[in-house]
């Protein structure tokens, strides 16, 4: 199966490279001068108290939100220059979202396929072929033919994952995916997020899933009031805890 | 501590609470056939009346005729425009904006005229060419084609207003009045789409429209069918008014017979009895299409 998921060669050069972003919406300062590389086949976690930038910072990645200073690289593209083709970024960056977003007037097969189709340009025998491989992947078969509606949460969470795996990113984006989850769905999301670091995707997760963090992410970055406090390594930074403002985070959610 | 709220609110409209037994549901319309029938009976029964429908019901076709050709090329510009008035880019906003609030604010019987008598006789006078413009002469050969002129001629001639049949132009008004209703449509049903699935799109590599062709569209219309059916009856009432530029519709029909025989009350009760029924079809229509859509909404 994993022939599907696109592992990219070890490289000096990151991947995703962030440099001094900053982002204000009004007179809230989202991002402060926060830096950040992820190389390929890395996964990196990013915790931090809510309204602390995490999510600001994921989307600036593929620019569903523009940093006002500052520089962000994917590969070799400036995305927020003005002359970037967006688009052609996003197809190689997956994301999922903390409310799955399926679209609802697609059976569960025309949302894998509809972007394969339409970006992609695979004709349909491919694109079902793909969408079919990746329903198995992440343990949902069944449900090829059913609408999103009739879904559980972590359901839909995984055709979500799946339909952004189907783009074969080069990198995955993940904006707190199981928080509009109940318990009891969280692991199998978690699970399927799991094969894919084992993998050997590159990952970017915005999560308060401490377990995840623990097992699978290579780095691990702390934020709050748009400041990238802390970035270590897990082992280090939940046995070890230095930051002031890390400790008290800890405190409260462990 | 604020008392939280155990279940959600029940909705202040309830489709599913309502009964469905149908002589409860659709007894009006039980009473409306009735009603019909009886009108039919005396219409058959009595040679004036038969006089009267047999004048006024040939009007049927153009009637029909503007409506659903308006209604098309309302649609194609309702959509156009609702596009312009959710985009960022400040010219296209203005533009739209200004077009939509211009006709929803004049009255669609002077727009009827303007158009017949102003808007037509100036766009053919840019066409053709006057003895200060020097007109488009591809355009004057392609609608003077389009119009029927004989082809051996149409080298020489120049396209003359009046070779413009009023329905053409009563189309071309409503489609311009209505298409700035059907963008407001439109617009609302675009909006109703929250903006996850415009940005679960666009992460995916689809551009702008694409998304908008394929996720955004597709529910929008979905949301506002019944709106859309709605202006469809206004529209087909509204026809009546295309009997102000002689256009052979039933309103203008019934209005010769009657002013001809002095028979107003047998015309009126003609015309009245073929709008209602024509009207109360498309209810039907927009009844079923709810109730389609309601089911599918449970089948998800």
């Amino acid at each position: 199966m994993s022939e599907l998921i696109r592992t990219l060669p070890p490289s000096d050069k990151p991947i995703i490279h962030i440099k001094d972003a900053t982002k204000t919406f009004g007179a809230v300062k989202a991002l402060r001068n926060v830096s950040l590389d992820v190389h390929a086949g890395e996964v990196v976690v990013i915790i931090g108290p809510s309204g602390s930038g995490k999510s600001t910072l994921l989307r600036c990645i593929n620019r569903l939100e523009t940093v006002n200073s500052g520089e962000i690289w994917v590969e070799d593209v400036q995305v927020n220059s003005k002359n970037c083709d967006i688009n052609r970024v996003r197809e190689e960056v997956g994301m999922v979202f903390q409310q799955f977003n399926l679209f609802p007037n697609l059976s569960v097969m025309g949302n894998l396929m509809l972007a394969q189709t339409v970006v992609r340009k695979r004709n349909r025998a491919e694109s079902e072929h793909i969408a079919r491989r990746l329903l198995d992947k992440v343990g949902i078969p069944e449900k090829a033919d059913v609408f999103p509606t009739k879904l559980s949460g972590g359901q839909q969470q995984r055709v979500a994952i799946a339909r952004a795996l189907a783009m074969n990113p080069k990198i995955m984006l993940f904006d707190e995916p199981t928080s509009a989850l109940d318990p009891e769905m969280i692991k199998e999301v978690l699970d399927v997020m799991l094969d894919l670091a084992k993998e050997g995707m590159t990952m970017v997760v915005v999560t308060h899933e401490m377990g995840f963090a623990r097992a699978a992410a290579n780095k691990i970055v702390f934020m709050d009031h748009g400041e990238k406090i802390v970035e270590t390594t897990p082992a280090d930074l939940f046995d070890n805890p230095q930051h002031e403002r890390l400790k008290q985070f800890l405190g409260k959610i462990l | 501590m604020a008392q939280i709220e155990p279940t959600a609110p029940r909705p202040f409209f309830d489709p599913r609470g309502v009964s469905r037994n149908i002589l409860e549901r659709r007894s009006w319309f039980l009473v409306f056939i009735a009603l019909d029938i009886f009108v039919l009976y005396g219409i058959f029964t009595s040679p004036i009346l038969i006089e009267a429908w047999n004048f006024v019901v040939v009007g049927i076709g153009v009637t029909l005729q503007i409506t659903i050709f308006s209604f098309l090329f309302s649609i194609i510009i309702g959509l156009i425009v609702a596009l312009g008035r959710i985009s960022k880019n400040i010219i296209i906003y203005n533009v739209t904006t200004l077009y939509v609030e211009l006709f929803r604010g004049l009255p669609l019987l002077v727009i009827i005229l303007i158009f017949a008598f102003v808007v037509t006789p100036a766009l053919i006078d840019v066409i053709a060419g006057t003895d200060v413009l020097p007109g488009i002469p591809f355009l004057d050969n392609l609608i003077q084609q389009m119009v029927g002129i004989n082809p051996a001629v149409i080298e020489t001639t120049s396209l003359r207003a009046r070779d413009i049949d009023p329905v053409i132009r009563i189309v071309f008004a409503f489609a311009v009045t209505y298409g700035a209703f059907m963008s407001e449509v439109f617009r609302a049903g675009i909006e109703s789409i929250g903006r996850g699935q415009m940005e679960a799109s666009r992460s995916l590599g689809m551009s702008y429209f694409e998304a908008m062709r394929h996720v955004i569209l597709p529910q929008a219309i979905r949301n506002v069918l019944p709106a859309l059916a709605n202006n469809f009856i206004l529209l087909l009432k509204d026809t009546s008014l295309a009997s102000v530029v002689a256009v052979p519709e039933i309103s203008h029909l019934t209005r010769q017979y009657a002013s001809n025989r002095f028979r107003y009350p047998e015309g009126l009760l003609i015309l009245s009895f073929i709008y209602a029924n024509l009207t109360i079809l498309m209810s039907l229509g927009v009844i079923y299409l709810e109730s389609r859509l309601q089911q599918d909404k449970h089948d998800e």
